[in-house]
Parts: structure tokens; sequence; C-alpha cells
């Protein structure tokens, strides 16, 4: 059973966390509440919120706080985490490794593209094909094609993209996509992930295709909530379509762009599985996840700890952003 | 809600909770400690191998005999992360595999030999330990010039840890035999001065570099095999420890001579090709027509691609195509070869896991594995009837040295940037200098160890 691996002691403490957790929970506001209904009324409605709350909020401590706060840790720890890091920078040496190594600068010079031009031609390309296919009848069936490469696992997006990118010697018949048309409209096949003029771009285009979908449905969903009221009331005023969409559809939409921008941004700066699967950083493709994965690989926790740090705190911004976004709206209903 | 809860017996919840919380204790309490003991029972033995497809199959063919005669069943498990698992479970103390492939990085052999965690092969196989070494190829078992220590054969203490079962001979120089049927050049320079033309083939090599995320390691084959016969299995095994910079002149001679023949007009369709080609489909232009090439440095394995890729044209070793070994590069170390092998060791020794360690070594287990085809034996005494594993028995059998792969065995940080800095020079040339001086910078921060 389970591959001749797993002991009964191991089932039982399986058996025993699937069970036995939520009955200990179970157990604990029934205890509690027996308690707390003894005490007095004032004291029952300061305390039970907190008595409530404290489950959750210990949840998150071990699983999220904690790991968190171990990370911070070893990021200033040395190799074998027996002492804090020395060497350059003293305490802050495996910061010193990620801001001043020549891997670690490609890779943040490339993370640095996928968050300019993935964000960029995500969110753009997005919102406009939600706005031009508000308006045509076919728009479902146009929605699902461009949406079918969301559900995509990135792994399988990547390995699909990579038959597309297929290079094979000049001459030969080409066998992927791109290189068979160049060769149709008689021009040379380019190594497009080899070559480090059109490697990045390649790749960043990948990661924009299986995203663009996921966009437009979010865009879309928020353009079908403004009233058409406003719309006829423009055109009655003599707007044209196009003083339309800049002037009134965009800035309605704005609060939806921008929560879709921030989380694109997260997305570009956590890329991992796109540039892993068709390159592994190859030719200068590492972006800054790859790097963090290979340090871990090589068992170096300090450094990979100080990449998750600083990756932690380009995101913090963002979070809030839109965590505020999200407050605006609730007050406004 | 606290009114429903309340209507529950909360003696009844308190009592079944504290049984639940009791058993949990005991339990966890149980699954530790107990470090050694197998958790199946002592008729079974646990194995963990990376081994899929024809490989792992090939090795149910071996055990089905022993589990017949012996009664014991043997649960086999793939697992391609075995020694990170097996790292975990001997810090953490939990169950670890009876037997499982021993570790590759060698502080981390050493580490685990002090902690007992891996036991000898000596006690192991007890009585038939002088017969495996007397019968197993001698640079498998034994540390060159009598070392006590040689842990990329498992060697820690003069004790071995791990036992050799199968084998592979790299750096063998594939060919057509309808197309070159010239004799096998006897130095790497008489190699490159071949004219293509002669045999009308377009390029005197073809290459591929490609193989997914491990992009680049069919390359440091190649430049692993020069190094080795060039400088020396000394030089090639200080510079895998991280002691021997990229810079220096012989790993820079090294690299230089690989460009050799990876250079533009020398490779099938230029280096981009190279690049750009899967390692399983590099060999395909040798069997097309026009010829694309003579020559594919590959390993022994190599040979079910060729077949697999021309179903049609019913391809037989020995008669289409055919290997000559890695040309010398300088005289005075001929005889260094490059091989992988896989090994078994033993966690958890137990009666059970002994046996079967014992009929692995077996002449009868490894004519199985040699029978199910695509492997040498890691005994010398196997009979081959594919003429492509008897003349590569040939070469392990007269090496001088079986040297390990390079990058395998180097810390996975330097691993990734020395096969990517073969891809980049490969591209570009001219970028050596600079390519090799990054090394030196990725071999100091690699190896660091505090």
């Amino acid at each position: 059973m389970f591959g001749g691996i797993v002991s009964p002691d191991q089932i039982v403490t399986g058996v025993v966390a699937v069970v036995g957790v939520p009955l200990a929970l179970l157990g604990y506001i029934v205890l509690g509440e027996k308690v707390i209904e003894r005490l007095p009324a004032s004291l029952q409605r300061w305390i039970r919120p907190y008595f409530w709350a404290l489950p959750a909020v210990g949840f998150a401590t071990v699983f999220m706080v904690y790991p968190m706060a171990r990370t911070v840790l070893i990021s200033f720890r040395n190799r074998g985490d027996s002492d804090w890091a020395s060497g350059a920078w003293g305490i802050f040496a495996n910061y010193h490794y990620f801001f001043t190594f020549p891997d670690t600068l490609t890779a943040l010079r490339n993370s640095l593209l996928w968050l300019v031009f993935y964000t960029f031609f995500s969110v753009f390309l997005g919102l406009v094909i939600a706005i031009l296919l508000d308006r045509v009848r076919y728009e479902s069936l146009a929605k699902i094609a461009i949406f079918l490469p969301v559900p995509i696992s990135a792994t399988a997006a990547s390995i699909i993209w990579k038959f597309m990118f297929d290079y094979q010697a000049p001459g030969t018949p080409q066998t992927g996509t791109l290189n068979a048309l160049l060769g149709a409209i008689g021009r040379q096949p380019i190594p497009w992930l080899v070559d480090e003029t059109t490697n990045n771009p390649a790749l960043i285009f990948v990661g924009i295709w299986t995203i663009t979908g996921f966009c437009m449905v979010i865009i879309s969903a928020s353009l079908k909530a403004i009233s058409t009221e406003v719309l006829e009331a423009a055109r009655m005023d003599g707007a044209n379509e196009f003083q339309i969409v800049r002037l009134i559809v965009t800035p309605l939409l704005w609060p939806t762009i921008t929560v879709v921008g921030t989380t694109m941004i997260i997305n570009a700066l956590k890329t991992f599985d796109i540039v892993y699967v068709m390159t592994n950083g190859a030719y200068n493709t590492d972006v800054i996840a790859t790097r963090m994965f290979s340090q871990l690989e090589s068992a170096q926790y300090g450094r990979a700890a100080a990449v998750g740090v600083v990756l932690f705190i380009a995101i913090v911004p963002l979070l809030l952003v839109n965590i505020r976004r999200f407050q605006q709206q609730e007050e406004q209903r | 809600m606290a009114e429903v809860l309340s209507r529950l017996s909360s003696r009844a919840i308190a009592l079944g909770l504290g049984t639940l919380l009791l058993a949990a204790a005991c339990s966890s309490g149980g699954s530790n400690g107990n470090n050694g003991s197998s958790g199946a029972s002592s008729t079974d033995v646990t194995v963990w191998t990376a081994w899929g497809g024809a490989e792992l199959k090939a090795f149910r063919d071996v055990l089905a005999p022993f589990e017949k005669d012996t009664g014991i069943k043997v649960h086999v498990t793939t697992n391609r992360d075995s020694t990170n698992q097996i790292a975990n479970g001997i810090a953490a103390g939990t169950d670890l595999p009876d037997i499982a492939p021993g570790p590759t990085d060698p502080t981390q052999v050493k580490d685990w030999v002090s902690k007992g965690a891996v036991k000898p092969i000596e006690t192991a196989l007890g009585s038939s330990f002088s017969e495996y070494m007397s019968n197993t190829y001698s640079a498998l078992t034994t540390a060159p010039g009598g070392a006590q220590d040689d842990p990329y054969i498992g060697v820690i203490g003069g004790k071995h840890y791990e036992m050799m079962v199968k084998t592979q001979v790299k750096g063998l120089i594939w060919y057509n035999k309808k197309v070159f049927t010239g004799q096998a050049p006897k130095t790497l320079d008489e190699l490159l001065a071949i004219n293509p033309k002669q045999y009308n083939a377009q390029s005197l090599f073809c290459a591929g570099f490609e193989s997914g995320a491990a992009s680049g390691w069919p390359a440091s084959d190649q430049i692993d095999n020069i190094i080795m016969r060039q400088s020396g299995d000394q030089v090639y095994t200080s510079w895998i420890q991280g002691k021997t910079k990229f810079t220096d002149p012989a790993i820079k001679l090294g690299y230089q001579t690989f460009l050799k023949t990876v250079a533009n007009n020398v490779v099938y369709g230029g280096s981009n090709t190279a690049l750009s080609t899967n390692f399983g489909k590099a060999g395909d232009p040798m069997f097309k027509q026009p010829t694309g090439c003579l020559f594919l440095e590959q390993a022994t394995f190599i040979t079910s691609f060729f077949q697999q890729d021309f179903p049609s044209l019913n391809l037989k070793a020995g008669t289409d195509f055919d290997f000559f070994a890695h040309p010398s590069v300088n005289s005075q170390y001929d005889g260094n070869v490059n091989g992988f092998y896989d090994n078994f060791a033993m966690y958890n020794d137990t009666p059970a896991a002994r046996k079967l360690m014992t009929y692995m070594a077996t002449k009868d287990a490894q004519q199985i594995w040699a029978n199910d085809g695509g492997t040498l034996a890691a005994r010398k005494d196997i009979n081959y009837t594919d003429p492509v594993f008897k003349n590569a028995a040939g070469i392990a059998g007269s090496a001088k040295n079986l040297l390990v792969t390079a990058g395998d065995f180097m810390p996975s940080d330097m691993q990734k940037a020395f096969w990517q800095s073969l891809l980049n020079v490969t591209r570009n040339p001219g970028s050596l200098n600079s390519e090799l001086a990054h090394l030196d910078q990725v071999q100091a921060a690699a190896y660091q160890s505090s």
C-alpha cells in the first residue's frame, strides 16, 4: 500500500490529523462557550470575539507568519545555518550576493522586462479585446477562443510553444510553426530561444498568451456593470464611440484595471514555470524565481531566502494597493 | 450555534477529544526514533529507484526469480527525488527505504556514513563480498592508488557503501556503417582531419545539446571526455571538487578543444542547430539522405533513439551503425574512460535486505539486466548478445580509470552555470574568456561552505 513505504504509524497519524483537528476545533468552541456563558455579560461581550478569532489567528501564525519570519531569519544565516552570515556586507552577505552577483543582476533585468512588457500587454490586450468584443454578436464564441489558453497549465503551454519555436538546420523542412512561416516567405529560420535578442521576448509572449484571456474576462465583467444609460446619455450629447471609450468607459473601468494590473505585476515578478520549462535560464533568460530555485537546489538556503525576502518586499506595496482598492469598493457599497 | 452545540454532551466530547489527542501523541512518539527499523514486515523489502519505463521493467525482471525463490516481497517505488527525501528522513529520524541509491554529493556520502544511516556493503554481502569485488569492474569498486576515500564510488574509510549493479560508457563516437567506411582514427587530431565530403556527408559531426531544463549536459559530456584525456584524471577530479579554476590553462584548453568540435563549419547545420536540437534527435542526420554528418558522440544508451526515429530502416547495431572508442588526446592519459553507474546502498540492515543485496550482486541477476538490453552490467563476467554492449564492455574492462561525469558531482548551481557556459561559447566562441571568468566567480560562490 502506498508503494510499501507508509507504515501503520503514519496512517494513524494521518487519520488523527484529518479527523482529530476538526474535532479538536469543535471541542475548543463547545467547551470554551460553556466557560464563557458563565462569565458576567460585559466580560462575555469583550472576550467572545477574541475567543472565536483565536483558532484562525493561530493557523495563520503557524502556517504563514512563522514560515515568513523563518525565511527572513534564514536570509541572515550562513549556509549550514550554524551561525550568522558573514562576508562582504557582514550579516547581509546573502543580500550582497543577490545585489552584486552577475547572474542575479541578469535575472533582475529580465524580471524587470517581464514586469513592464508582460503586465502592459496582458492588461492592454485584455482591455481592448473586452471593449471590442462587447460590440459584436459572436462575443461569447470569441471570448472562449481568447480564454482557452488560461486553463492550460503554464508547463503545458510552454511545451506547446517549444514546438512552435522549434528550429531545424537551415535548408531542411522546418517543424516549428513560426520558422515554417518564415520559410514560406523565403526567410532564414530564427533560433527563437537561443538568440539573445529574441529569447526573452519569446518567453514573455508565452506568458501574455496564457494570461490575456484572464484579464479580458475580469475587465469584461466590470464593463457589463457599466449602466447603458450613462453611455446612452453620452451618445445623446454627441460623443463618438472613441470618445466614449476614452472619456467614460476607461475611467469607470479604472479600479478594475488597477486590480488586474497589480495582480499581473505580482504574476510577472513570480514568473517561474515558463522560464524553467523552456530554457531554465540558459542564454541569459533567468528570472528572480528561477535564481531562487537554483540556489535552493544547491542547498544555499540563505541565498535562496534572501531572494525570497527581496521578492516579498517588492510585492508588498502592490498588495497594499490591492487591499486599499478593495476597501474603497467596500465603502462605496 | 452555541445553543445547538451546548445540547451535545460536553462530557462525551471531552472524552472523545482526550482519546484522540492521546492517540496522536502516542503515534507521533512511535514514528519518531524508530530510525533503522523497517516500516514493513521482515519478509518485505522496500526499494527506491529513479528508474521508469524500460529500465523499471528490466528491474522487475531481475527481481522476479528472487521473489519466487525466497518468498520475500520487494516493494519498488520510482522516486526521482530519493536523495533529498532520504536526507530529510535522516535529519528527521523517520523511516528510510531499506535499499536505495547512494547520494552523489561527496559531502553527503561522508555525512550519511558518519551518522551510520547507510550500512557497509561488506555487511550487506557478508561472505559473498570478495566474490563481488573480484568480479566487478575494479574502476567501480577500488579507489585509484588504493586510497581509503573515494566518495564518487561510495568508498569511505576503506569500506564500501555503494553496490554497483549497472554501468554505461560515455564518449563513444557513433557512425553509420554504410556511410563511414574508413578506419577508426587513433587520435582526436586524426578525427578532426577527416574530410566528410570524402564520404558524401555534409558535416563531420552531429550534435544536439537541447534537453529542456537540463540543456547543455550533452556538451558537458563532450568536454569531460576531452579534459580527462588531455590533462589527466587528477586535474579532472580536482576541477570537479572546485580546486582547479575554470580559467586554469588545462580547463581553458579543454574548452578550446571542445570548440573545435562544435565550430560552425564542423557541426551539422551550424552551431544554432546543435543548440536547438534535442540530444535524442541529434543522430538523425546520419541516417538521412543526403547524409548530414559522419559522427555523433554519445553514451551507450543512444542506440534506442536511432532505432525509434527510423523504424522503417530497421537499424541493427553492428551492421547498420557502430561506434569506436573516444580517440586519444594526450597518449599519457589513454585509459581514462567516462562512465556512469547505477548503485544501491542499504539503509536498513534486515535479513531480507541483505538477501536482496546479495542477489543483485550475483551473475544470474546481472545477466538478466544485460539481457533486457540498454545497459552494461557492473560485473565483468556477463555475456552480451548485442555487439554494441559487447564492445562497450571491452572498453569498460580495459579502462584504467572509469571517471564520473563532472557536472553531476558539482554543486547544482555550478553544474547549471557549467552547462550553460558550454551553450554560450558554442553560440559565441568569442565570449570564451569572459565565460570562464564568470565560471570562476560562480565556482568561488558555489563551493563556499560558510
